[in-house]
């Protein structure tokens, strides 16, 4: 009977430790396998020296420029209006920075891709047209995505230079190699 | 005779002219400079990093326009946004925001107010100010203190810009 007892109570006990084990292991592996993504994002400080550059290459020519930097998701990251712009420049410079990012190009490339004639390499009509619908989308040029690794941290776009939108995109394009040095 | 109505007229018309660009200053002031808002933008960020936060921010004019936005490295998705309505608070009721949020508490005569579009009852938002004028305001969102450690921040940005007015004022 004294034995019977015993055994029950070091059976009960060692299914409990067991199974008690077993859900801290599960817990433990479970700690270790998840894995949230990490996106490579554009930072404060890097969106800071990107609207940077391009504000001055854009002052060669005396341009007051409006610049927006978005992130990986193409949320504003950073936008300074030119002195003496009209608000809507604002969305403007926003939106060419979103379409750059999205498509990761520059807006100039996706205008000549989405336009109503456009044909691939081999002389084929690819109708992308139905893109500029989408929201936050602009086609103007002026805006050019931040690459890394072929994956778009963000992008920037500039509106409002005196030079008309080719303008704009080259001053972009001098925002984007301010950081080139980080984005090896 | 028709020589002093000659006169008269020529400086009547002078008068007009003298009179012209002074009455056109008044709208001169109506915008906060890309510079003005970026000394606001740098003593947001140094009171953030005194603190070791990474705080949201907007910039406004007089007008209610945006002239700078910055998102924190790690904003939460609603910082940006409430950061602009705090903003916008504080140059519409020309008023520290969380001072606007004390004097519209329901079951207050103001109470109503915050029914205004845009508006946001928060504290975080605070004009800048040259004198008795409002000339746009700055709205913080995301520091460690909470309403009144957003205000501090705001606060240190707007006194930025309006140095910068009145080195400006000074100098013409």
């Amino acid at each position: 009977m004294q034995k019977l007892v015993t055994g029950l109570v070091v059976g009960v006990v060692s299914i409990f430790a067991v199974s008690a084990g077993f859900a801290l292991v599960q817990q433990m592996t479970r700690q270790f396998t998840l894995q949230s993504l990490g996106a490579n994002d554009i930072s404060v400080e890097q969106a800071l020296l990107v609207a940077q550059g391009a504000i001055d290459a854009c002052k060669k020519d005396n341009s007051v420029i409006t610049v927006a930097v978005v992130d990986h998701e193409g949320g504003v990251r950073f936008i300074m209006r030119g002195d003496g712009a009209s608000p809507e420049m604002v969305d403007n410079a926003r939106r060419k920075a979103y379409t750059a990012r999205t498509f990761r190009q520059a807006t100039s490339a996706w205008m000549e891709r989405t336009a109503l004639d456009a044909v691939d390499e081999k002389g084929k009509p690819v109708d992308l047209n139905g893109q500029r619908f989408l929201e936050n989308t602009i086609a103007q040029k002026g805006g050019m995505p931040i690459l890394w690794h072929g994956d778009a941290l963000g992008g920037v776009g500039v509106a409002g230079s005196k030079g008309g939108e080719e303008a704009d995109e080259v001053c972009a394009k001098a925002g984007v190699d301010a950081i080139a040095d980080q984005l090896f | 005779m028709s020589h002093m109505s000659l006169m008269l007229k020529a400086a009547a018309a002078a008068a007009v002219l003298m009179i012209a660009p002074q009455a056109a200053q008044a709208q001169s002031s109506s915008s906060i400079t890309s510079e003005q808002a970026m000394a606001a933008l740098r003593a947001v960020q140094a009171y953030a990093k005194n603190e070791g936060s990474d705080p949201s921010l907007a910039v406004i004019d007089r007008d209610g326009n945006t002239v700078a936005l910055l998102r924190g490295n790690n904003a939460a998705p609603h910082n940006l946004g409430l950061a602009q309505r705090k903003a916008f608070t504080a140059n519409q009721f020309k008023m520290k925001s969380i001072e606007w949020r004390d004097k519209t508490k329901p079951g207050t005569p103001q109470a109503a107010e915050r029914d205004t579009p845009n508006a946001i009852p928060l504290g975080g938002g605070v004009p800048i100010m040259v004198g008795n004028e409002v000339i746009g305001a700055v709205g913080v969102s995301g520091t460690k203190g909470g309403q009144e450690g957003d205000t501090a921040g705001a606060q240190a940005g707007a006194d930025a810009a309006a140095a910068l007015v009145r080195r400006l004022q000074a100098q013409n």
